[in-house]
């Protein structure tokens, strides 16, 4: 369903991608992962519509979204991005956070459906409710973070780096969350430093290094590669 | 660096800032020098202080609102104001010539409404001009030092209105004595005209409106969202621009309309707005940015302090003691009275 | 980009011409500017220019000139647009003027004395700024030029208020020509002191601070002094500049230390080019010419100059944030042929 092909991007005159090209079909569990600062984030930022590519061509379903701002490509793409630094809004408490994330369902029954969807996932956010986003714990912020973009019903979900900064258990959790909206039949792309367990939970990855990617192939292979395992499994 | 800051400071500031930090305090400390002030000067000084406060709150809201949406430091604020008026006073004295002629008393209770409503509607148009001609331009080439630039593009707009309006409907003084010719009504002893109780209705009613499209509808959920995480509201589907023209459009309709309902106070002429907009930068630092129930407060504190200066020092320094009172505040607690950090007060 | 022009030279034995090079560019002196300066010491000989009304423009123009330097000395370096800047002015030209009427001290004298309490006004300003950022520092330093100007206004027994204080002119003399070239002779001392200053390493911590204050301070500069350092000179020369107006004009009102002339001295210094020191002088002689001709032949459309000085701010910003200084950069660059990497400081 997504296509990017060849896209360079950056920030001003600093280009951070070079040609880089990926595909997640329908239903798929894709990881991307890499070294720090080699443009994951970047990489998903891209295709969320906050930076504009500079080459190349990203398309949804066969249409052409290079380009188009961030607010469209979740509004008429279904493309959920969820950042690493989470851009929650703080001073609003979790359920406006929430409501805000359905803001392109204008159909309240939907919204109140959405809500229900994410309170059953996420249990710690229907006792939180009216609890200021800014005040709660790393952990339930990531969580909120996740209900937000996943509110929208989207088809397909960018999420960066879910496990940064978690305890275990609550990684563990925040993987659980994952696989279950990936058995709903949503398409997730992931970015993860934690390539060990991702690669164990998602069915392909990508491998970038320095703006380009160096390799793909389904996630048990790239287990079992020497230079994944040297670079990224400690091996 | 607020951390910082706070940390350097001497236990006397520490002690001032600790006895001023609590929105409640504050309150309790204005209502006691209402009614001293009410007690030495007479109810005349605090009805004043009502009528005009609520006013000065629909200014601050709008200017906070803008800053905290769209980080623009708005000079031109107080322009909006002179517009507002100069709008009323154009709609309102014909209909009101006319129906000298042409007597009907439901007409003549209805036309003030009518420059107020007019003048509202060019506040908004005005803003939303602005918004396309000139910020989005600048906003689309660079973000770059985004706060001070946007500033002086307000400074340029504020000189181009002032003379533009100065050079079609030159400097005279616009003005009309009252809105509606109906006796004064008595309230707590005084004789206060309907101009001032209809104006201070106006300011109660919208405000409250205000707060609740704010609140309560997903448009007003829409634009705290982008002043507290422009990305983050973009990820979410929200469309800055049009957040954006909204904002603008909605704080220069507030100011017009501010500037309408004073037109019996304040009479239009070009350089009118520089007043209201300090003014309303006083209230806006008083009680800390995007606060609307504080702006209401903080409205109130500084017509009282005008009054109240007026009455004891003299008329011609019934901006001087505010200025100094505003910046022993800006001083003691940068983030003002009620104290909530928002985004922009220390620039990234 | 200028930072580095300081640092570039090793002191090793160089031949005399070198060494003058390196004096001049010390200075801020280049060939261009040298020769600027040289037609605009001959220019009071040259017809039209010898004329009294056309001196009076050139004299009004060095003396923008001038404040444009102080003022650009601030906003173009640590990034704080001191919107109280008229205010300081009309410091030292008051103390200036009231020492000369009330002690007949020699204006000679007294603009020098009345820098001081200008230099400690910026002082205080500059401390009660400083732990503001941005946007609020200039809110403040409005705010004191607000009170300044408030007082002027209203200690009428002392200032006159807005009736004016006459004050001794320099010379007895009517003619223009040597009010000229006092004025451009403490243009030129403005002009060197603040390059000077700026070329050294205060330069490059005031653009550190200018740029990121945390940044800075993690590097070792501590903002507090360069801040305020920073403030109070400016504020000196300020009230220097003032004492020059209060003694070419002969009187004082009010109204000089109002937020229009600071906006006008902005809007000059920014299309200037901010950060270039030079820029905002070098514009302002045609702009002043082109404003007072505007003045002088459109006398019923009265503000239209103001009108022009908002619309090229706004068009500057905009369009092109750089101003006239990176015109000159540009067209230099083309000339020598050098690559943009290389460029430094117009005016080295
Ligand atoms: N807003 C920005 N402005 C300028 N450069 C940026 C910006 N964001 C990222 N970069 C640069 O782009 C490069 C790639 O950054 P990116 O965030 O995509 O890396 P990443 O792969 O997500 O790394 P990490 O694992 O550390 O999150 C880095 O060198 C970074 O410094
Ligand atoms: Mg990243």
């Amino acid at each position: 369903m997504l296509k990017v092909s060849e896209i360079d991007a950056g920030y001003g005159f600093l280009q951070v991608l070079w040609g880089v090209s990926l595909e997640v079909h329908e239903g798929e569990f894709v990881a991307l992962v890499g070294p720090n600062g080699a443009g994951k984030s970047t990489t998903l930022r891209t295709i969320a519509g906050l930076i504009e590519p500079m080459a190349g061509e990203i398309s949804i379903n066969g249409d052409p979204i290079g380009g188009m701002p961030a607010n469209l490509v979740i509004k008429e793409k279904g493309i959920s991005y969820i950042s690493e630094s989470l851009n929650l809004f703080s001073d609003m408490s979790v359920e406006e956070n929430l409501l805000l994330g359905a803001y392109t369902i204008r159909d309240k029954a939907q919204q109140k459906e959405s809500l229900a969807f994410v309170y059953d996932l996420f249990h710690r956010l229907a006792e939180r409710k009216s609890q200021l986003a800014g005040t709660l714990s790393g952990g339930e912020r990531k969580m909120l973070a996740i209900a937000r973009g996943i509110m929208s019903n989207p088809d397909l979900l960018l999420v960066d780096e879910p496990s940064l900064g978690l305890a275990p258990n609550l990684t563990h959790d925040v993987f659980q969350a994952l696989l279950k909206l990936r058995d709903q039949g949503v398409t997730i792309l992931l970015v993860e430093q934690n390539v060990n367990t991702t690669l164990h939970i998602t069915d392909r990855g990508y491998v970038i290094e320095k703006g380009q990617i160096i390799m793909e192939g389904a996630s048990k292979k790239l287990l079992n590669n020497k230079h994944v395992q040297a670079a990224y499994l400690g091996i | 660096m607020a951390e910082t800051a706070l940390k350097k400071r001497s236990p006397f500031i520490e002690f001032v800032s600790k006895a001023t930090s609590s929105a409640g305090l504050t309150i309790i400390f204005t209502i006691i020098i209402a009614i001293v002030a009410t007690v030495v000067a007479g109810p005349f000084t605090l009805l004043n202080a009502i009528v005009t406060g609520g006013m000065w709150a629909l200014l601050a809201a709008g200017l906070s609102l803008v800053f905290g949406v769209m980080n623009l430091v708005n000079f031109a604020h107080g322009e909006f104001f002179m517009i507002g008026g100069l709008t009323a006073y154009y709609v309102f004295t014909p209909i009101s010539a006319y129906l000298k002629e042409n007597p009907s008393p439901f007409l003549t209770a209805l036309a003030p409404f009518a420059g107020i409503i007019a003048a509202t509607i060019v506040g908004a148009l005005v803003g939303i001009v602005l918004e396309k001609l000139v910020f989005y331009q600048l906003r689309k080439r660079t973000k770059e030092q985004w706060v001070m630039n946007s500033f002086l593009l307000t400074v340029g707009i504020s000189v181009i209105i002032i003379n533009g309006v100065q050079i079609i409907w030159g400097t005279n003084y616009k003005g009309i004595t009252s809105y509606w010719d109906a006796k004064p009504l008595e309230v707590l002893g005084v004789f206060i005209s309907v101009d001032r109780i209809v104006v201070f209705g106006i300011a109660m009613v919208t405000m409250a409106i205000f707060w609740y499209f704010l609140q309560r509808t997903t448009t007003g959920r829409a634009i705290r969202a982008v002043s507290q995480d422009e990305t983050g509201a973009q990820m979410v589907g929200i469309d800055l621009n049009r957040i954006q023209v909204l904002t603008l459009a909605l704080s220069s309709a507030l100011a017009a309309m501010a500037g309408a309902s004073l037109l019996f106070m304040f009479p239009s002429y070009p350089t009118v707005g520089l007043k209201p907009l300090y003014i309303a930068w006083y209230v806006v630092i008083l009680v800390g940015l995007g606060n609307v129930a504080g702006a209401l407060v903080g409205g109130f504190i500084v017509a009282l302090l005008q009054t109240l200066t007026g009455y004891f020092i003299g008329v011609t320094w019934d901006d001087v003691i505010p200025t100094a009172f505003v910046m022993l505040i800006l001083l003691i607690r940068p983030s003002g009275l009620f104290g909530s950090e928002v985004k922009g007060v220390h620039e990234q | 980009m200028t930072q580095n022009s300081s640092v570039k030279y090793t002191y090793e034995e160089q031949e005399p011409i070198e060494r003058i090079k390196r004096l001049a560019k010390k200075f801020g002196i280049s060939p261009v500017g040298l020769l600027s300066l040289v037609i605009l010491l001959i220019l009071p000989f040259i017809p039209p220019f010898n004329q009294e009304h056309l001196l009076r423009w050139l004299v009004g123009a060095a003396l923008i000139a001038a404040q444009t330097i102080a003022f650009d000395f601030t906003t173009g370096y640590i990034n704080v647009v001191n919107f109280g800047f008229a205010a300081f002015l009309g410091v030292g030209g008051y103390t200036s003027a009231l020492l000369a009427v009330n002690f007949g001290i020699s204006p000679w004298i007294g603009i020098f004395l009345g820098v001081i309490p200008s230099a400690v006004l910026g002082f205080l300003t500059g401390i009660l700024t400083l732990r503001l950022r941005g946007i609020f520092a200039a809110l403040m330093s409005w705010f004191v030029g607000l009170a300044l100007l408030g007082l002027t206004r209203n200690l009428t027994e002392l200032t006159r208020g807005p009736l004016g204080l006459n004050a001794p002119t320099f010379l007895e003399t009517a003619s223009n020509r040597p009010y000229f070239y006092i004025i451009v002779a403490m243009m030129m001392v403005t002009y060197l002191t603040l390059r000077w200053i700026t070329n050294a390493h205060y330069g490059l911590a005031f653009r550190a601070i200018g740029q990121n204050i945390d940044a800075a301070r993690a590097s070792g500069i501590n903002p507090t002094y360069y801040r305020v350092f920073n403030f109070t000179l400016q504020c000196a020369f300020a009230g220097w500049l003032g004492g020059f107006y209060a003694h070419y004009y002969g009187i004082l009102t009010p109204a000089l230390m109002a937020t229009s002339h600071t906006v006008e001295v902005l809007a000059i210094s920014y299309v200037g080019g901010r950060g270039s020191i030079w820029g905002g002088a070098f514009t302002a002689f045609p702009f002043v010419f082109l404003i007072e001709f505007l003045r002088s032949n459109l006398t019923e459309l009265p503000g239209l100059h103001l009108i022009l000085y908002g619309l090229l701010l706004i068009l500057v910003m905009i369009f092109y944030p750089g101003g006239v200084a990176q015109v000159y950069d540009t067209i230099r660059d083309r000339i020598t042929n050098r690559s943009p990497q290389n460029q430094s400081a117009a005016a080295d």
